[in-house]
């Protein structure tokens, strides 16, 4: 067969999701043999893109090519068969098992049920040997760290003979010698026939690895460009955001009170020397990208996770255990809803007073009457779509899901409000309701702080955005004086 | 599917719970029903009541373990503490010096001080498990497998793999034959029916009783939403220790013994009640009247077996049948449900 110049050819793509349009008449090449960079912001479709081409997903309409044939994968093993691998965040590899048994994993040869070791078994090790000859083959994977672990993926993706290898942020969990070690990797596959796919928000590693880069946008393909055409990352952050239109911040009359929350020197594994104040009555924002520290740096406040420093709230040093510091007045709506926030096979009367059951208890006998008067009063309030509230949580939409953990918060009678990514996952409609209740609140005098990783969001309701990248507080920004989006973005993708 | 919908919406809605505690009483009823018709003299009031009453130890410890298997845990060494605890009050109470016999000499305690301490020792199994599970976080299946073994195993050295049931005083026999007055109830199974009331009680009405349900239902969330998870799972432990402590109290006080090993198999008992009244092995969901019934069913199965002169090598594998039967009814009817 006559091997085109292209190894990909996608056309005309589209993906429709209920209420979105994911990915919106993409088309693009990438050509055989190079590094091709995908690159956009979160909600830009390179998820949706990645998992249409690994058979995660199917497309709603539009023309795959691999190779000059039509490619429509059923399944991700489906699509390792027809030549493209996938090492995504979550590896892939079995601890228990030796690298050879993880090489050789799913593709054994076996008489009579019995396992063999074949030309196949040695080709893998082979080439993982090439690779990074450190890692033997009777060793135990689990012994290895997460940068050898994504080689060892690597080298069965190259021993399987796979055309493209899609890597989905693999430096995310690694450290710089490692980082280093795998970019020369990278470069290395392009002498072995492979393509690789790379998907990063670090910026500086497009420069570093990139043949040629994609940028998306709402769903949409905004350009594909060999890398030396583009100036510098400025060009690129100008492509990734374009014009971004934020809905109508209004500038608050900011009385300054005295700080109801200082964090000074907050620092643990994840977070590095954070110190800043929030006041009653404020809304504050921390943007940055996934990895950047925002839930860690939640979660420290709110004492689920050990850390050094000093947090100051009301005056007092603030206890770390999440029972103390929501006595203390603070409540937190935590990233995972499903599984942090809600108890998803008990009803909503269940749910909305568990913060609070001082509320509708006497002397620990629970009221009932009280306990369903109060859940009615939040349905309403936060317009719940539910027929009763003996519904359990986990029959409900996402964005009604959302409002409960919202309900159990609001009942927790906090003076700060802590919420970790409020609209994640859910509809348009359901998230300018939830922001509508934010506002509120904030006249009401409560000090909010949103962790986010949609600028659009914070731009849209937060007093004071700070960046972060990496675990560090990089910039601070008054809103509605001096925002500039690409700088944002800039700071975020770990521009200097 | 389809209709079932419909007609739910168009009666008041009851919880699934309710439903499957309904529904294992109507298992139990067509139970009964068969019992009676195949079963000579099985319909008699006197048997009836045997039905309901001669279980009352195992429905004791039903309690709480039907609370931690909510909580999502289990306590596998109620049985083991009811023999240790048993042994344990026979041992304080035995006259000290009084024969040549090694199993006939004890500490010389006064009865109530006896059980008392016998108590203490068996909260103090329960905070063993406590310790390793909710502290250390160790899987309870692990931990209370070792504490059953554990609790049993001092008690076989007390009593050096057998009994002592001499040299006892008089009272010590009492609070387990002593019957209320004017029938023939004995005071265990008093101590039952009041115990499952206040478990009732408890279970439904109070803030404590509803956080047993929450951190069955999520336990990390149950944490962010300011639940100490650790300290409840560690009370719990300690009650499931308690009540089995008193079982073993009125046990040995109803023997005049203290045997190493009785209640051999209890704990599974337990367990075996508390899934046949529709708590689930995965946590946040069951109540302390399912596992009532769930005890009444399985009474009226071993009665029935009984009364139709089944050799008992046969009763095992009939409770096993009809165990098997009856949570497979209850999973499909809850299926069928949603």
């Amino acid at each position: 067969m006559e091997l085109t110049d292209n190894v990909l050819e996608i056309r005309d793509l589209v993906k429709d999701f209920p209420s979105v349009r994911a990915v919106n008449n993409v088309s693009f090449d990438i050509k055989r043999n190079t590094v091709h960079c995908l690159v956009g912001e979160n909600g830009a479709g390179k998820s949706t893109l990645i998992k249409i081409l690994t058979g995660a997903d199917q497309r709603t309409s539009g023309n795959i090519r691999l190779n000059g044939a039509e490619y429509a994968p059923r399944s991700t093993k489906d699509a390792k068969l027809k030549g493209i691998s996938t090492l995504f965040q979550e590896l892939n590899v079995v601890d228990q098992l030796t690298v050879e048994e993880n090489l050789s994993l799913g593709m054994e040869d076996t008489t009579l049920g019995f396992l063999r070791r074949t030309d196949k078994t040695k080709r893998m090790v082979e080439a993982m040997n090439s690779l990074e000859p450190s890692i033997k083959p009777r060793q135990l994977v689990s012994s290895l760290s997460v940068a050898k672990k994504q080689i060892v993926e690597i080298a069965k993706a190259v021993a399987t003979e796979s055309d493209i290898i899609i890597m989905d942020e693999p430096t995310a969990a690694i450290s710089e010698g490692e980082i280093k070690r795998l970019f020369k990797i990278i470069k290395g596959l392009r002498e072995r026939n492979v393509t690789v796919i790379y998907i990063s928000h670090r910026l500086d590693e497009i420069f570093e690895l990139g043949d040629y880069v994609t940028v998306m946008r709402d769903g949409k393909h905004i350009d594909t460009r060999p890398i030396s055409q583009i100036k510098d990352r400025g060009e690129l952050v100008k492509l990734m955001i374009g014009k971004t239109v934020f809905e109508q911040y209004t500038l608050k009359e900011g009385a300054c009170k005295d700080p109801i929350l200082e964090v000074r020197g907050l620092s643990n594994q994840k977070l590095n020397d954070i110190c800043f104040d929030v006041h009653p009555g404020e809304i504050v924002g921390f943007y940055g990208l996934v990895g950047a520290g925002k839930t860690e740096l939640a979660r420290a406040i709110y004492g689920a996770d050990s850390y050094g420093g000093e947090i100051r709230f009301k005056g007092r040093r603030l206890p770390n255990s999440p029972d103390k510091v929501i006595a203390a007045g603070i409540a937190l709506v935590p990233e995972e809803r499903r599984s942090q926030g809600l108890f998803t096979i008990l009803t909503i009367r269940s749910n909305v007073p568990v913060m609070n059951m001082r509320k509708i208890s006497r002397a620990g006998f629970i009221d009932g009457s009280r306990e369903r008067k109060i859940s009615q009063e939040y349905i309403e309030k936060l317009r719940i779509a539910t027929s009763s509230m003996e519904k359990e949580t986990r029959k409900l939409s996402g964005g009604n899901q959302q409002k409960v953990v919202l309900a159990k918060c609001l009942f927790a009678d906090a003076d700060l409000l802590m919420l970790d990514e409020p609209t994640r996952g859910i509809d348009v409609g359901a998230k300018s309701e939830i922001y509508a209740i934010i506002r509120r609140l904030s006249e009401e005098g409560k000090a909010i702080m949103i962790f986010s990783s949609e600028l659009p969001e914070v731009v849209n309701i937060c007093d004071t955005i700070y960046l972060l990248y990496d675990g560090s507080l990089k910039e601070t920004i008054r809103n509605g004086c001096d925002l500039d989006s690409e700088k944002i973005l800039h700071t975020v993708t770990g521009g200097a | 599917m389809r209709t079932n919908q419909a007609s739910g919406a168009a009666l008041p809605q009851m919880s699934n719970e309710s439903f499957l505690t309904l529904f294992m009483v109507g298992v139990l009823a067509v139970i009964f029903a068969i019992a009676c018709l195949v079963v000579p003299n099985f319909f008699q009031a006197r048997n009836v009541l045997n039905i309901v009453t001669n279980n009352w130890f195992i429905i004791i410890l039903g309690i709480g373990v039907t609370f931690l298997l909510i909580t999502g845990n289990f306590d596998m060494s109620v049985g083991g503490v009811i023999a240790l605890t048993g042994v344990l009050s026979v041992w304080f109470c035995q006259g000290a010096n009084v024969s040549q016999n090694v199993l006939a000499n004890g500490l010389g305690l006064p009865y109530i001080l006896a059980v008392g301490l016998a108590l203490l020792c068996a909260v103090g199994i329960g905070a063993i498990n406590a310790f390793f599970i909710a502290r250390l976080k160790v899987p309870s299946i692990i931990i209370t497998l070792g504490t059953m073994m554990l609790a049993r195993g001092i008690a076989q050295i007390i009593t050096h793999g057998a009994q002592r049931n001499t040299s006892l005083p008089d009272e010590f026999g009492l609070v387990g034959t002593a019957a209320l007055p004017g029938t023939n109830i004995k005071i265990s199974v008093l101590v039952m029916v009041v115990l499952v009331l206040l478990a009732f009680v408890f279970e439904k009405m109070t803030v404590s009783g509803r956080r047993i349900y929450l951190i069955g239902a999520n336990s990390e969330a149950s944490r962010l939403s300011g639940v100490k998870v650790g300290r409840h799972l560690a009370s719990l432990y300690m009650l499931s220790a308690l009540l089995a402590g008193i079982t073993g109290i009125l046990l040995a006080s109803e023997y005049k013994a203290g045997v190493s090993n009785r209640a051999t198999g209890y704990e599974f008992d337990a367990l075996v009640i508390a899934l046949l009244g529709g708590v689930s092995i995965a946590g946040g969901f069951g109540s302390v009247l399912g596992m009532f019934v769930g005890a009444i069913i399985l009474s009226v199965v071993t009665s029935a077996a009984t009364g139709l002169l089944l050799s008992p090598d046969w009763q095992f594998t009939i409770k096993g049948v009809v165990t098997f039967l009856a949570i497979l009814a209850q999973r499909f009817a809850l299926d069928r449900r949603k």
